[in-house]
């Protein structure tokens, strides 16, 4: 009995071994380098010894910084504009597709797969020209759709520019990235609803229940588990939002920034602009903001389960 | 299948390795690689023993990896190419050779350079750094049907810039399209011009913003705000789908950019419309440049040597300045480079125009301007304040304050 | 026996069919787009509206790109690093995610703190102190600077952890160890049969990171022979003299052997089916 305890007191720890040695060996470095940077100013083309302490001053040149906050306060709505959703859609959507589908369960999953796996270049191209002003498809059906009654006093007159003015190019990209992900997350609760029970349907089948009870009373609770690690991935992903604002707005970000998101504007701090210390402090700032958003989503799903 | 692709490998590197017996590195974008790789042929007679591996990135890549290298002083090629925009910065790093001692001495062949380009590569601390190959001398490019139709006469584009807003009312009228593609580049120009010695665009010689007091900002915003409430300007950004499209179907007059956008405007951004586009100066005689590739030798490199030779067969070597114009648009930064029956013929995709003596002579003119670090992001600011110049109708005044804050908040880090 | 037959069967009604399908289209469009372009020419691609339908330049645009490029190689090298990534990544996500499912310990908290936690670096600030460590261990040009930093990511710890929490029942594993398994025999024995759909999707979402990866191979690669495919790829992208014709083509080439891997992972994530008919 004690050869069994001792043997289960190891086991976790021969278990994670490859990740924790993976970490002191490959993570431990650039996160140690990149905090000892936030105190730094930097260029790094002069090499390494041409550091220079500067103690708090990037950390308060980022915080008075207005381009940082505007760049938090469009990374927060571009997460939930684009997070949100994604869920919302994903999980009946999976639903359907692993309940109702039968054969054609895989061909469905590929075809909402394939924005995930689409290269990037070519989504530019192609939501370029479809949210293009004066030729692009999207003001071109909008266009015609104003001709109808009712919908000519709801939609506007000209031509929409999407992305030439603050207040569109944050829903353009937000519908991008909604559009990447939403497969991404599908095939996620896919998964997940492989792995229940079937005689827990067979149950509620005898029991008479519908498809939608059966749906909200046994599905949704099963997936608590796929969902607390999906929604964790979508705002740790959603906050950390790069390649697509990048992509859309040219590296920029837009018209009043209104499209760059922090980690864009610590990139082009860091490379374009070469000031690697800034870069890493509004690194850290972000940390702060996506650590207390994951803190505030594992309490929401304890709360939940119970 | 792992061991089969390393038997795919093995016969590529035994190939290298019988053959050469010294590896020398250029670490390069597109098309300069295409250059360096063209050049190769004519070198390699030279030197049948050396092997040269051009390592092409992406354009912004490329400059990423160099950074990263000369971070670490380490992986650094023998040859380095620069593009213009990074040159101020890793001009500083104080990691590339200066060309100017023994035993490169390549200032006894400043005077067969273009001037300006030459003074660009030139830093206060660490010398002559990088030699320039190709420029990009300004030059206005129109359409030249639309001028006929709006009754414009071209003189008029290049005089001055309230005989090019004229023009641009005359062809919004009578032709129904745009002068420019953006309001913006009208900007572009004007603070470009009048830039005095020792000071750059956004920071005078001790490295203060220059946004708040030099009257070149002033009026280039000035300028800008009136070509966009005329509706001069397309509001299409360079680059973009709409743009190529927009100067496609001739809807915008006017583009304002180096010379090598003739070969590109051929080549595939409007092709159909050879024979309606000329060149000519821009207004107010304002001589600037778009670009610029520059190469340069890493301090660490272990083969400087060759690398020089190379570097001086890609730059000093007029064939080679001329196939590459020939092949690639590359504008020869070598004098004599741009000497010869290639500038003195017509270019028939501008209606024979001789337009390659014109851009030639535009070179002569440009004056060089300092490189300051903080160039790129003085440059973002004053964007950003000149679109709500335009688009929220912000004082011109307040926004130049604004800028002029901003830059200088920059100028102190 | 009912079940069954009902999982060969569709049975959507009409409005969900129509939600489906215009969905489908929508996710559809770019990617087909995509493939429309790698048949044209680079001018014809910049019009808008874009062509709609193919062309003719398909193997003119590969011909472009297979000048630039070493073309075979370059997929190669994605191909072998993607596979081997996906097998370790594979193999010590499992391992951690079973032991922070399964097992109570004293330093778990903390660990899985530090899981957590390493989600939460971006990627680009690592880029050159990871260079510094890949010089100093002389990996260089080599693909295991490639698949070795990130064989054990945190995302696919959590994944594995959350699924076999939910899927793997702890009467399990207690009757194994009654029947004298030992502990790492549990894992490889019970654990590891029942994870074909977790293996499916973090077996299909390690190899598109691995493929689509560019940062850590720009980084690590010296010379063109050693890059993957996308770096490959977008070292023809020019800032103003793109091929875009080639590109495109490239694309559609650097996309093919995801949608076999995204067959080939489905099948597993269908096969858990008969993992949960255990349960039952």
């Amino acid at each position: 009995m004690s050869q069994r305890l001792t043997a289960q007191a190891w086991a976790p720890y021969v278990l994670v071994a490859p990740f924790v040695i993976l970490f002191l060996v490959f993570g431990l470095f650039p996160i140690g380098f990149s905090f000892v940077l936030m105190f730094q100013s930097w260029d790094p083309v002069q090499g390494v010894s041409s550091m220079k302490y500067v103690g708090l001053e990037n950390l308060s040149f980022a915080l008075e910084d207005p381009l940082v906050w505007v760049s938090l306060q469009n990374t927060l709505w571009l997460a939930v504009a684009s997070g949100l959703p994604q869920h919302l859609v994903a999980i009946p959507l999976a639903y359907l597709i692993n309940e109702r589908l039968g054969p054609w369960r895989n061909a469905a999953m590929g075809v909402y797969f394939l924005p995930y796996i689409t290269s990037t270049v070519a989504i530019a191209i192609m939501f370029g020209s479809l949210f293009s002003t004066d030729y692009g498809a999207v003001n071109a059906m909008l266009q015609s759709m104003a001709q109808w009654p009712v919908l000519s006093t709801l939609l506007p007159a000209g031509n929409v520019d999407w992305m030439g003015q603050p207040g569109t190019i944050k829903p353009v990209v937000a519908l991008v990235v909604f559009w990447r992900y939403v497969g991404f997350n599908t095939i996620l609760y896919v998964a997940a609803m492989q792995s229940i029970p079937r005689d827990l349907y067979e149950a509620a089948r005898l029991d008479g229940a519908s498809g939608w009870r059966v749906f909200w009373h046994i599905t949704l609770p099963q997936l608590k588990p796929m969902m607390y690690f999906g929604v964790t991935l979508s705002v740790i992903g959603g906050l950390q939002l790069f390649e697509e604002p990048f992509i859309l707005t040219g590296g920029k970000g837009g018209i009043e920034y209104a499209g760059m998101t922090t980690a864009m504007y610590m990139y082009r701090t860091a490379f374009e602009f070469g000031d690697f210390g800034l870069a890493s402090a509004i690194s850290w700032l972000l940390f702060a903001v996506i650590l207390v958003l994951t803190l505030v989503t594992n309490r929401a799903f304890r709360v939940k389960g119970g | 299948m792992v061991f089969s692709i390393r038997f795919l490998a093995l016969p590529f590197l035994l190939c290298s390795s019988v053959w050469a017996q010294t590896v020398i590195t250029v670490a390069a974008f597109p098309s300069v690689d295409e250059v360096v790789r063209a050049a190769l042929p004519a070198w390699q007679k030279k030197h049948p023993n050396v092997q040269v591996k051009v390592v092409s990135r992406e354009f912004a890549d490329h400059h990423t990896a160099m950074t990263t290298a000369l971070s670490a002083s380490s992986g650094l090629p023998d040859v380095m190419t620069i593009e213009y925009g990074y040159l101020g910065r890793f001009a500083q790093s104080g990691g590339l050779e200066d060309l100017a001692q023994p035993p490169y001495a390549v200032r006894q062949h400043q005077a067969r350079f273009v001037a300006y380009a030459w003074a660009q590569a030139q830093h206060d601390s660490f010398g002559q750094i990088a030699l320039p190959t190709d420029i990009g001398p300004g030059a206005m490019f129109y359409r030249v049907d639309t001028l006929q139709k709006a009754g414009v006469k071209p003189e008029q584009l290049s005089a001055d810039w309230e005989s090019f807003l004229g023009a641009g009312k005359q062809i919004k009228d009578k032709a129904g399209v745009f002068l420019v593609a953006h309001a913006r580049d009208v900007k572009d120009l004007v603070i470009r011009a009048g830039v005095q010695a020792g000071e750059g665009i956004y920071y005078d010689a001790q490295g203060q913003s220059l946004v708040g007091s030099a009257a070149r900002f002033k009026r280039g915003f000035e300028l800008a705000k009136r070509v966009r409430d005329a509706g001069l300007d397309a509001k299409v950004n360079a680059w973009s789908n709409e743009w190529g499209e927009s100067l496609k179907r001739g809807n915008v007059t006017v583009q304002m950019m180096g010379a090598w956008l003739g070969g590109h405007l051929q080549n595939w951004l409007a092709p159909q419309s050879a024979g309606q586009w000329r060149s000519g100066p821009l207004p107010e005689g304002v001589a600037t440049s778009w670009g610029g590739t520059f190469y340069a030798i890493p301090k660490k490199s272990a083969q400087k040597a060759l690398a020089w030779d190379l570097i001086e067969h890609l730059t000093l070597n007029k064939a080679q300045q001329q196939l590459a114009f020939e092949r690639f648009n590359a504008f020869p930064a070598l004098l004599e480079g741009q000497a010869g029956a290639y500038f003195e013929q017509p270019v028939a995709y501008l209606g024979g125009q001789k337009a390659r003596v014109l851009w030639r002579d535009t070179a002569q003119k440009i004056k060089p301007s300092r490189v300051f670090r903080n160039d790129p992001i003085a440059e973002e600011i004053v964007n950003a304040e000149l679109d709500l110049v335009l688009t929220k109708g912000k004082s011109i005044d307040a926004a130049l304050a604004d800028a002029h804050r901003l830059v200088q908040r920059r100028a102190q880090r | 026996m009912t079940q069954q037959a009902s999982e060969n069967k569709a049975t959507l009604g009409p409005v969900g069919w129509l939600f489906l399908v215009l969905g489908g289209l929508a996710m559809l469009a770019p990617f087909y787009a995509m493939f429309v372009f790698s048949t044209h020419e680079r001018s014809d691609i910049f019009r808008v509206p874009p062509p709609l339908w193919f062309g003719e330049h398909f193997l003119d645009n590969i011909a472009i790109l297979m000048n630039r490029i070493p073309f075979w190689i370059n997929l190669g090298w994605s191909l072998y690093v993607g596979v081997i990534s996906t097998a370790l990544t594979l193999l010590f996500c499992s391992m951690a995610g079973f032991a922070f499912a399964a097992y109570e310990f004293r330093l778990k908290k903390p660990l899985f703190g530090l899981v957590m936690a390493t989600m939460l670096i971006p990627s680009f600030l690592g880029m050159i102190p990871s260079f510094m460590i890949m010089d100093l261990l002389a990996w260089i040009d080599q693909p295991r600077a490639l698949y070795l930093p990130a064989a054990a990511p945190a995302m696919g710890i959590f994944l594995m952890r959350q699924y076999i929490e939910s899927a793997i029942p702890r009467e399990l594993l207690e009757a194994a160890r009654m029947d004298g398994c030992s502990e790492l025999g549990i894992y490889g024995r019970i654990v590891v049969p029942l994870l074909g759909p977790a293996f499916g999707t973090l077996g299909l979402i390690t190899f598109i990171a691995s493929w689509n990866n560019f940062i850590g191979p720009l980084i690590v690669m010296r010379s063109v022979e050693m890059y993957t495919f996308p770096l490959a790829l977008r070292s023809v992208q020019s800032p103003v003299d793109t091929q875009w014709g080639a590109l495109m083509a490239g694309s559609v080439v650097a996309v093919l052997p995801l949608l076999v891997i995204f067959i080939f992972s489905s099948r597993r994530l269908i096969a858990g089916l008969t993992a949960g008919a255990v349960k039952s």
